[in-house]
């Protein structure tokens, strides 16, 4: 009886045994061939890195070298409030909210706040000062780390800011130099396949893909950084004497249309872009249009000589006003000077003589002259929002626009519009595109800008003719708040009265700026300077020369500029 | 059979099948007597096992080696990237000390006041001089 029992016990044993192999041998088939897949991708997380490599983005420096932007990475502060406990377990968010939050200048409230919030991990701050981070990291409390992140600086601070733009927090460049050359500036990323061990170390012996990055290219600019320096100085110092709405600088190289400065007031830190003004982003020598005034005078002359219907000596009766179209157009105060001749016309400046010219020249010429100087249309420089300005077309011109456009109103110029038309001035006579950028350096080495000459736009003779004008203007004329010692200067003033919303102009404001070329004789660089709305008002003219001689005076120094007159 | 047991029996085994005749035999050549299929096999087992136990040794060996280095690969390149890094931060900061803004805003701290007149002395001078 026993027997059979214990045989029975045995059976259900076997069986349940048997039972219990079938099923786990189905459970290791299911994950031998269908799991597989699954298991195979966990076991292969656990182990398995897939990074991106970052690519370095290019510094940018100015002609000399000097680095004017470069990425480093910075150490940003992250906290897992769960690890932020002793020994014991005891809860130290407090007092570690208290340890770093002098080092940060943060309330300890709000620290202590974050850390209480939930999160698993939170960034406390991102992209420390070195000092910062040592500061903290010295103190090595529990539950903070820090990361490297890529942050883009400026050592010259606000220098230079519009030209160059800024990167944003995802590495986007914008504005300038940044964004317009983003592309070749970010570079590509890689990617790194590893398996790590539980350290997050990388396994010598295990699986290692790479696809390295490629890091951006690297651009020197035609900037001078000491050229640069000393218009922003001189800018920001006459703005603020006269309480000027805005101001901007260009100076330029005619000799290939390579743009030695540009500057623009106001301005911001590039370290400080999310409190700018959105204003201060705007680079105003390339994305802000005003109408010129008299510092059109010399180009309506230009086109006028080159057409061969004036010479310097030509002249008329100056009575204070030319009709036109039906209007009487006046000098500036109303002033008439009597017999003047062309050359006249520039050192007094008067606007009855620039509509004399132009009624000589005629409407079409003037404005075939006007776009092959290349108003109306942009400049073709290297950065980012450049405007066009605007030359109404011919077919829209009244009768007096002939007059007025003669004397810079009734359209609107750019600032580097205007420094372009007198580099051909300066130069002989040829448009060149303006540019920022000199180099790109990449892995295959250095690719150099090859100046673009636009077009011929007048002759070497009218261009010398022209200057030799411009140089009595400021020699003898209303431009002689601008001669420096021991070199020669050539250049015009310009006050421009400013249009408003209703078709009008604006009563007792104007756009005072002065348009100069020095060395005279052989020009090495064409300064164009604009105040808006200074409060000299009709004198405003005096500081913008003052801008020019304080650039100028700089400017030759450091670029060694021999003098040419004793 | 136990191994001592295998390496023992054909001693055993070599007294009953061949005893000796006509007096006593060298040891010499009793020495060089052929070694049984048993204890080849015994010998080339135990042979391969060491070989493998040493390649498996050199292996991990080489392996842990291979490893080490690697780690120390890894910190090497860790201590590059960080000099890279503060290099980096040190040529902002030279770039920033020599930043003609500073040197200027320095230069008014300290009264220095700019050149009213810088004397050029031209080439036609210098070549006009006895």
């Amino acid at each position: 009886m026993s027997a059979t029992v214990s045989s029975a016990r045995l059976r259900m044993l076997f069986a349940l045994f048997a039972v219990a192999t079938l099923i786990l041998s189905a459970r290791l088939v299911y994950w031998q061939t269908f799991g597989r897949g699954e298991l195979l991708g966990r076991a292969t997380d656990q182990v398995r890195s897939d990074l991106v490599l970052t690519a370095q983005r290019g510094i940018i420096r100015d002609r000399g070298g000097a680095t004017l932007a470069t990425t480093v990475e910075l150490r940003s502060l992250y906290a897992i409030p769960a690890q932020m406990t002793d020994r014991e377990k005891n809860d130290l968010r407090g007092s570690v909210a208290t340890a770093i939050a002098p080092i940060l200048g943060e309330k300890a409230e709000v620290l202590r706040a974050a850390f209480s919030s939930g999160a698993e991990w939170l960034f406390v701050r991102r992209r420390l000062p070195e000092a910062t981070a040592d500061r903290i990291a010295a103190l090595n409390l529990p539950g903070l780390g820090f990361e490297l992140e890529p942050k883009r600086l400026y050592p010259n601070g606000a220098i230079a800011a519009q030209v160059m733009g800024f990167v944003n927090d995802d590495g986007v460049g914008q504005y300038g130099v940044e964004g317009r050359y983003d592309a070749i500036l970010r570079g590509v990323d890689g990617r790194l396949v590893v398996e790590q061990d539980p350290d997050k170390r990388e396994l010598a012996l295990g699986l290692r893909t790479a696809i390295a990055a490629q890091n951006g290219q690297d651009l020197s600019l035609t900037l001078d950084l000491a050229t640069q320096t000393a218009a922003e100085r001189e800018l920001a110092a006459a703005v603020e004497r006269e309480r000027a709405t805005s101001g901007s600088v260009v100076v330029m190289d005619p000799r290939d249309g390579a743009i030695l400065a540009l500057a623009s007031s106001p301005t911001y830190d590039p370290a400080h872009v999310g409190s700018a003004d959105p204003e201060a982003l705007r680079d105003r020598t390339i994305a802000w249009t005003y109408e010129p005034g008299s510092t059109m005078k010399p180009i309506t002359i230009a086109a006028a000589l080159d057409k061969g219907v004036v010479t310097p000596a030509t002249s008329y009766d100056d009575v204070g006003y030319a009709t036109i179209g039906g209007r009487r157009l006046s000098n500036a105060l109303g002033r008439a000077y009597g017999p003047t001749n062309v050359t006249q016309i520039l050192e007094r400046s008067a606007n009855a003589g620039a509509v004399f010219v132009a009624s000589k020249l005629g409407a079409h010429d003037l404005f075939t002259y006007l776009r092959a100087f290349g108003f109306g249309e942009r400049c073709g420089v290297d950065l980012a929002a450049e405007t066009t300005g605007s030359v109404r077309p011919l077919a829209e011109w009244y009768p007096v626009d002939l007059g007025t456009i003669a004397f810079g109103q009734g359209l609107s110029v750019t600032p580097l519009q205007l420094a372009s038309a007198y580099a051909a001035i300066a130069n002989g006579g040829t448009l060149y595109r303006p540019y920022v950028v000199a180099t790109r350096r990449d892995a295959d080495g250095e690719h150099r800008t090859a100046p673009v000459a636009v077009r011929r736009v007048i002759s070497d003779a009218t261009a010398t003719t022209l200057r030799t004008m411009l140089t009595a203007t400021v020699d003898e004329g209303i431009a002689n708040g601008a001669s420096l010692p021991r070199y020669s200067v050539a250049g015009k003033t310009g006050t421009a009265q400013i249009p408003s919303a209703d078709g009008r102009y604006v009563d007792d404001a104007y756009i005072s700026s002065f348009a100069g070329m020095v060395p005279a004789s052989d020009p090495r660089m064409v300064v164009v300077v604009v105040l808006e709305r200074p409060q000299s008002k009709l004198l405003g003219t005096i500081p913008a020369m003052n801008v020019f001689k304080g650039i100028a005076t700089d400017a030759l120094r450091y670029a060694r500029v021999p003098p040419d007159r004793p | 059979m136990t191994v001592a047991q295998a390496v023992r029996a054909p001693r055993a085994r070599r007294s009953h099948q061949r005893p000796l005749r006509g007096g006593h035999r060298p040891a010499a050549s009793r020495s060089r007597a052929p070694a049984s299929w048993e204890v080849r096999s015994f010998v080339v087992a135990s042979l391969a096992i060491v070989v493998a136990f040493v390649l498996v040794l050199l292996y991990l060996a080489q392996a842990t080696a291979v490893s080490a280095e690697g780690y120390e690969a890894q910190r090497l390149a860790a201590q590059r990237d960080e000099l890279r890094r503060q290099n980096t931060l040190l040529e902002i900061e030279s770039a920033r000390l020599e930043a003609p803004a500073r040197i200027e805003a320095d230069a008014a701290k300290l009264g220095l006041v700019r050149a009213a007149t810088i004397y050029v002395v031209t080439p036609e001078a210098i070549a006009a001089r006895p």
